[in-house]
C-alpha cells in the first residue's frame, strides 16, 4: 500500500508463463492503465490450475485489488482453479474488501433509455404541466397585486426603490450607446439609399418612425431581458437553493409581496422611461449621421422631425413598453421560482429566463404590428 | 524553529511558525503542528478559532504566507501549479456540506476524480467508483441518484466516497458528523474506524462532535486565538490543569461524552 514513498512510476504488469502469470510493477490506480488494455487479449494458459505470483507487487490499492478480484473471478468462471501467492498481509486484507464490497454491488441497474413514443408522451406532458405552473404563477401574481393596489400602504416601497436602481438608473449607460450606435446604422443606411434619389430630408422620418414606434422599445426591453430578467432569476433560484424562500414562507411572508411585486412595480417604471430615453438619444445617434453624410442641419432635422412624427408614432413605442415590462418580470421571477437543488439548475433556469422572455416580446412586438396596422394607427 | 526531523517517512505534515491574518487580526498565530503517518488526529476549537484556516493551509488550498507547511514531505511554499496538482490527488477531503457536485449523479461525482486523472475506461471508473460505494455503505443503486435526492447521512457518504476515491494518504475530514442524527453520526464515526483500518490514511478531522474524539481520535489539538492550546490524546486533555483546555472539555457536553467512553 501507499507505504512505498519513493517515486518511481512502474505500470502495473502482468506476464503469462509456463505454469504461473507473474505480476509486478505498482497496481495503484495511475499505474493501471496499460494492464486494463492489456488484460482483454491475455492468453491465459490451458490447465486448469493458475497461480498468480504477486511477490513482486510494490504497491496495491484499493483499485488494483479491484482489477485482479475482477481477472480472478473471470477466470474463476471459466472453470479454472486460481491461487494466489506472495500477496502481502496488507494487499490480502484490501484484497478480501474489495470482494465482498464487489460482490454488493456488483449489478447495477443502468436507466435505460425510454422508448420514443413514451419519451414524446412524458415531455408533450411536462410542457402541458409547465404551461399549468406559468398560468398559476400568473394568477398568483395578478391577485397579489390586486389585493395590494387595494392597500398601497403593504407595497415594499424601499424594495421598489432598489429595484428601480437596479433595472433603471444602472441600466442608462448601456441602453444609451446601444441606441445612440442603432440611430447611427439607420440614418446610415437610409442616407445610402435616400441620397440616390435626393430625398435626404426623408431620413428624418425613417430614424424618427422606426426608432420611435419599433426599435427603442425593442431594443430596450432585449437589454432589460438579459440585463435584469436574468438577475431576477439568479437571485429568485439561488434564494431558493439556499431555502430562503422555504424560510420565508415559513417565517408567514409571501415571496409574492417581498420579492416578485416589487421587482414588477419596478420595471413597469423603469421601462417605459428607458424606452423614452432610448428614443431621444437614438434620434440623437440618427441626427449625427444625417449631419455627417447628408449635411442635414439639427435645425432643419428637428422641424422635419415635428411634421414627419405624430404623437400617435411615440404613444405606440411607449405603450408597448408595461407589456414588455410584465412579460419580462413574470418570466424572470417565474424561472427563478422553477429553480430546484443545484448550482447547475440556476444555470439553467436563467438561460430559459433570457430566450422565453426575449422571444415572448418579440411575438408580442409582431402582434403589436399587425394589431396598429389593422387599428389603422 | 524551522528544523524538520529528517525521518519525513514519519511525519505527514510539519507546520513551522504559520501565521495567517486577516488585516490587523491574528487568525493563526505561529503554528507548530506534527501530524504522525498513519495516525487520527483531531483538530478541535471554538467557532472562529482558526480551525478552518488551518484546514485550508494543511489541504494546500492556500499558501502560508508567514512561516512553512510540509505535506507529505514536499515544502509547499516551493511547489509550481503542477507540483501542487499532483500532491492535490494524494490528499482526499470530505468537505463539511458534501461539496457534491449538483449536476453529476453520485457515481459520476466519485468516478469525477478517476475520470480526471487517470485514463481508465469508463467501465472500470464505474466499477471502481462502486467498489467505494460499497465501502461507505452506499447501495449501487444509490448511485444514479443526484446529491439533491439524498438524505444527510448518505450525502456525507457518497461525498467520503469521492474523497476516498484516489486511495489518498491524507484524508481530511471537515465536521463529518455534523448535521447528521446521533444514530448517523455514531455509524459515520465507526465508518471511519473501518475505512482506517481497511485503507490506513492518516486522517485529520475537525470536528466538534465530543463523542466523536473519544471514540475516534488517536490525539487531539484544542486550537483557540490561533493558537495551539493543547494537545495529546483526549484522555489526557481531559485532564489538564490547563484553564482555557479545561473550560472546553470540563463543560457539560465534555463531561457527558467522557463518562459514556469510559463507563
Amino acid at each position: 500500500m501507499g507505504n512505498n514513498t519513493d517515486n518511481q512510476q512502474t505500470d502495473a504488469v502482468l506476464l503469462v508463463e509456463e505454469n504461473s502469470v507473474r505480476c509486478t510493477g505498482n497496481w495503484t490506480v495511475t499505474d493501471l492503465y496499460a494492464l486494463e488494455q492489456q488484460l482483454p487479449g491475455v492468453q491465459w494458459p490451458e490447465q486448469a490450475m493458475l497461480t498468480f505470483d504477486l511477490h513482486e507487487v510494490q504497491k496495491m490499492d484499493t483499485s488494483g485489488a479491484w482489477l485482479l478480484a475482477r481477472t480472478v473471478r473471470n477466470l474463476e468462471a471459466q472453470g479454472k482453479q486460481v491461487s494466489l501467492d506472495g500477496l502481502s498481509s496488507g494487499a490480502q486484507a484490501l484484497l478480501d474488501l474489495v470482494r465482498e464490497a464487489g460482490g454488493v454491488s456488483r449489478q447495477i441497474t443502468h436507466a435505460k433509455r425510454p422508448p420514443f413514443l413514451f419519451a414524446l408522451g412524458q415531455s408533450s406532458l411536462l410542457t402541458l404541466v409547465r404551461w399549468g405552473d406559468m398560468v398559476a404563477f400568473i394568477g398568483e401574481m395578478g391577485e397579489t397585486a390586486m389585493r395590494l393596489l387595494r392597500h398601497p400602504i403593504r407595497i415594499r416601497w424601499a424594495a421598489v426603490l432598489h429595484e428601480l436602481a437596479q433595472a433603471g438608473h444602472k441600466a442608462l449607460p448601456i441602453i444609451g450607446l446601444l441606441s445612440f450606435l442603432l440611430g447611427i446604422v439607420i440614418g446610415y443606411q437610409s442616407g445610402v439609399q435616400l441620397r440616390n434619389y435626393g430625398a435626404n430630408i426623408f431620413v428624418v422620418d425613417l430614424v424618427g418612425l422606426s426608432m420611435l414606434r419599433e426599435l427603442a422599445p425593442l431594443i430596450t426591453a432585449i437589454i432589460v431581458a438579459g440585463r435584469t430578467g436574468s438577475a431576477y432569476t439568479a437571485e429568485i433560484g439561488t434564494m431558493q437553493v439556499t431555502e430562503e424562500i422555504d424560510a420565508m414562507r415559513s417565517l408567514g411572508i409571501a415571496p409574492m409581496e417581498l420579492l416578485v411585486l416589487p421587482k414588477l412595480i419596478a420595471l413597469l417604471i423603469a421601462l417605459p422611461l428607458l424606452t423614452v430615453y432610448a428614443d431621444i438619444v437614438g434620434v440623437f445617434g440618427g441626427m449625427v449621421m444625417a449631419n455627417l453624410q447628408l449635411d442635414l442641419t439639427f435645425g432643419t432635422f428637428l422641424e422635419r422631425f415635428d411634421d414627419a412624427v405624430s404623437l400617435d408614432s411615440y404613444l405606440v413605442g411607449i405603450g408597448k413598453a408595461p407589456v414588455f415590462a410584465v412579460i419580462v418580470a413574470t418570466v424572470g421571477c417565474y424561472q427563478g421560482f422553477q429553480v430546484s437543488g443545484s448550482a447547475e439548475s440556476v444555470g439553467r433556469r436563467t438561460t430559459l429566463s433570457v430566450v422565453q422572455s426575449i422571444l415572448a416580446v418579440i411575438i408580442v412586438d409582431a402582434a403589436f404590428s399587425i394589431a396598429f396596422s389593422y387599428l389603422g394607427i | 524553529m524551522n528544523s524538520y526531523t529528517n525521518n519525513n517517512d514519519e511525519f505527514v505534515i510539519q507546520t513551522r511558525g504559520l501565521s495567517v491574518s486577516y488585516g490587523e487580526r491574528k487568525v493563526l498565530n505561529n503554528i507548530d503542528l506534527d501530524v504522525r503517518r498513519g495516525e487520527i488526529l483531531a483538530v478541535v476549537g471554538g467557532s472562529g478559532s482558526g480551525k478552518t484556516t488551518l484546514l485550508r493551509h494543511l489541504i494546500v488550498l492556500t499558501r502560508a504566507s508567514v512561516g512553512s507547511v510540509r505535506v507529505l514531505g514536499q515544502d509547499v511554499s516551493s511547489l509550481n501549479e503542477q507540483a501542487l496538482l499532483a500532491l492535490r490527488r494524494r490528499i482526499g477531503v470530505l468537505f463539511q456540506n458534501g461539496a457534491l457536485f449538483g449536476g453529476m449523479t453520485v457515481l459520476e461525482n466519485v468516478g469525477a476524480p478517476l475520470r480526471e486523472h487517470t485514463k481508465l475506461s469508463d467501465r472500470l471508473i464505474d466499477e471502481l467508483a462502486l467498489v467505494k460505494l460499497a465501502l461507505v455503505g452506499l447501495k449501487a443503486d444509490d448511485g444514479l441518484l443526484y446529491p439533491s435526492q439524498l438524505s444527510g447521512g448518505m450525502r456525507k457518504r457518497a461525498a467520503l466516497a469521492r474523497a476516498i476515491a484516489l486511495d489518498p494518504e491524507l484524508l481530511f475530514l471537515d465536521e463529518p458528523t455534523s448535521g447528521l442524527d446521533p444514530l448517523g453520526a455514531d455509524d459515520l464515526d465507526e465508518l471511519v474506524l473501518s475505512l482506517k483500518a481497511a485503507l490506513g490514511p492518516t486522517i485529520i478531522m475537525v470536528t466538534h462532535d465530543m463523542d466523536s474524539l473519544w471514540r475516534v481520535s488517536d490525539r487531539v489539538i484544542l486550537i483557540g486565538e490561533g493558537r495551539v492550546l493543547g494537545q495529546g490524546p483526549i484522555a489526557e486533555l481531559a485532564r489538564s490543569e490547563v484553564p482555557e483546555v479545561q473550560r472546553f472539555f470540563q463543560g457539560p457536553r465534555g463531561r457527558a461524552a467522557q463518562r459514556q467512553s469510559v463507563g
